[in-house]
């Protein structure tokens, strides 16, 4: 039975991003199977709560235990209009995981955006949070340091387009890079805080071209980091051999791309355990599959790697804090525990 | 086109309110005989005045919207060996006969309260008015039911865990089959026997609610108190999953 009492390192909440991955989960459990339609008609009215048990291995020998807590928040419902519904879920995904008695709790992908916004409504049960953003962002752009190598791209002479930069991520990526790169290109839906960011970054000496309209900015960008929902988002004109980081969620970027022969697109933000994590009930046929083994959000990885570290706190949380120091930091304890950039692959699969 | 009205109803209105109170009232005969058969489960005094209490309070439920439907002059069928009802009737004697109080509780007080608690909240916010109050208020007796089961359960979950699962395991199996049939988008087994005409799902919409909404809601409920009783998610979001849809 789940107690407070239970040894519970962390607990990863979080939502999926495909009616496709839902119904192979469900009818992964089912003996005969249900249309995507019938999953549909039920699954986003079941209130959060644990799916499975993961135990995961660090390179220096210790294991960790934490549990996965599910939203069940509907793929197709992540834009601002079922904003209230959302966050009333993953406000009860908390509840599960306070109640659980998790020390740690990373609040992934989509669910971050609560803990953007207010630490304080979050209870002092014990247990600390984190968004996860802080790794997030460190394995977005040392993946692009990384990528850009490997394509013989220079980043002091590159171009590079942030859309979603006044996103917590989308701004931690700003500050990383602003030194490292010729010009950086700035796209969020909200002018007034694009705006705000560009100036700021221009009283640096930094150079800042920024627009909410990102087929203004496309054309001009060596890399491009997509690190907003790619719901809406449309990318065009693009220069030959563009790289780009579908950091988003859902990650689909390729989806929405005419023509991307002339394009290297990877999904970023996502790490490797070297040394392996499991599930009970096993449900890797269907939920975290990917191009190759062990891969996990950088997100839940912030979680996993705190406590490992036994660092039991408030990590990433609000927006616009994440410092270049604390990036540095927590990736640099990621490589300590085995835990590396996630293999570059898209939705064809390993580059 | 001319709307056809029964009182202040339209004739599609009528039909539909007149299934939802048929359904309601037989839904409130059926826990008053399966708290009266209860009674037959329970050595301890206080329990068993408590049972007949609760028959008692599911006969006033149904008195209630029987005088309601008299007064507006609904069309009410009543049927307690109609194809889920009887059948959840059946499931739950077979505990029952075997003495077994814990599955009676979970089957009337689990089960049936968390659908009855949920469709009525739906029912009555969607109805308004004096039908709508009446569901309402009738919604927060059943919650008391619900709540009392929560306690005993929990206790006898801790007891032995593992067994309490696999018990409890197979009367979702056995009893939530029906709901959970009655209650898809289409009949899964044929008319329910109690709808006046075809079956009210179609027609929902007239009155302001829909199945979809309806059984979500109500599996909703049912999730939260396995929760309550102190059932893993692991283990309920596989039980809910495996329902017929």
């Amino acid at each position: 039975m789940d107690s407070p009492s239970s040894s519970l390192d962390f607990a990863a909440i979080g939502h999926q991003d495909s009616w496709q991955t839902i119904t192979d989960f469900i009818n992964g459990i089912r003996t005969d199977k249900l249309s995507s339609e019938k999953i549909r008609d039920i699954f986003s009215f079941i209130p959060a709560r644990d799916l499975f048990r993961v135990k995961v291995r660090s390179k220096t020998g210790a294991e960790i235990n934490g549990v996965y807590i599910e939203t069940f928040i509907d793929p197709d419902k992540l834009e601002i209009q079922f904003l209230r519904t959302n966050i009333g879920k993953v406000m009860n995904a908390v509840s599960c995981a306070e109640k659980m008695g998790a020390r740690m709790v990373a609040l992934g992908g989509f669910t971050s955006i609560v803990l953007e916004g207010n630490l304080d409504s979050f209870s002092g049960n014990g247990s600390k949070f984190t968004t996860g953003n802080t790794l997030t962002a460190a394995y977005i752009v040392k993946g692009i340091e990384k990528a850009a190598i490997q394509q013989g791209n220079d980043l002091k002479d590159s171009t590079i387009l942030i859309v979603g930069a006044t996103g917590d991520i989308g701004m931690a990526c700003a500050n990383f890079v602003k030194n490292k790169v010729r010009k950086l290109l700035l796209c969020a839906r909200n002018n007034q805080r694009l705006e705000k960011l560009s100036q700021e970054l221009m009283k640096e000496k930094i150079a800042v071209n920024y627009s909410v309209s990102p087929e203004q900015l496309v054309p001009e960008a060596d890399i491009i980091i997509c690190a907003a929902s790619s719901s809406g988002i449309k990318l065009t004109d693009f220069k030959k051999n563009v790289l780009i980081c579908d950091a988003g969620y859902p990650k689909n970027l390729e989806t929405k791309i005419e023509n991307n022969k002339d394009i290297k697109l990877f999904h970023g933000g996502m790490g490797q355990v070297s040394r392996g994590f499991n599930f009970c009930p096993d449900y890797s046929n269907s939920i975290y599959r990917y191009a190759a083994p062990n891969i996990i959000h950088g997100c839940i990885l912030e979680a996993m790697i705190l406590a490992f570290e036994n660092k039991f706190e408030n990590y990433s949380a609000g927006k616009g804090n994440i410092s270049v120091d604390k990036m540095e930091e927590i990736y640099s304890l990621s490589i300590k525990h085995g835990i590396n950039i996630a293999p570059f692959y898209n939705a064809n699969g390993l580059w | 086109m001319q709307t056809v009205t029964k009182g202040a109803m339209t004739i599609e209105e009528y039909n539909v309110i007149s299934d939802v109170f048929s359904q309601a009232i037989t839904g409130e005969l059926i826990g008053m005989s399966n708290f009266a058969s209860l009674t037959d489960t329970i050595d301890d005094p206080h329990e068993k005045m408590e049972a007949v209490e609760h028959a008692n309070s599911e006969r006033m439920h149904a008195e209630g919207f029987m005088a309601y439907a008299k007064k507006t002059k609904l069309k009410i069928n009543v049927n307690l060996d109609s194809e889920y009802w009887g059948n959840v009737r059946k499931q739950f004697l077979s505990y029952a006969q075997k003495k077994d109080f814990i599955a009676c509780l979970i089957i009337q007080e689990v089960m049936l309260e968390s659908f009855a608690v949920s469709m009525y909240t739906d029912v009555g916010n969607a109805l308004g008015g004096e039908a709508g109050e009446l569901f309402l208020s009738i919604a927060e007796e059943e919650r008391e039911h619900l709540e009392h089961s929560s306690g005993l359960l929990r206790a006898e979950l801790e007891k032995d865990p593992a067994a309490f699962f696999s018990k409890f395991e197979e009367i979702h199996t056995n009893c939530m089959t029906i709901l959970a049939e009655f209650t898809a988008t289409t009949d899964l087994r044929g008319h329910c026997g109690v709808c006046n005409g075809d079956c009210m799902k179609g027609s929902m919409h007239h009155i302001g609610l829909d199945i979809v909404s309806l059984r979500g809601n109500a599996m909703a409920l049912y999730a939260q108190s396995l929760d309550n009783i102190g059932i893993p998610g692991e283990k309920s979001i596989v039980w809910i999953a495996r329902l017929p849809a």
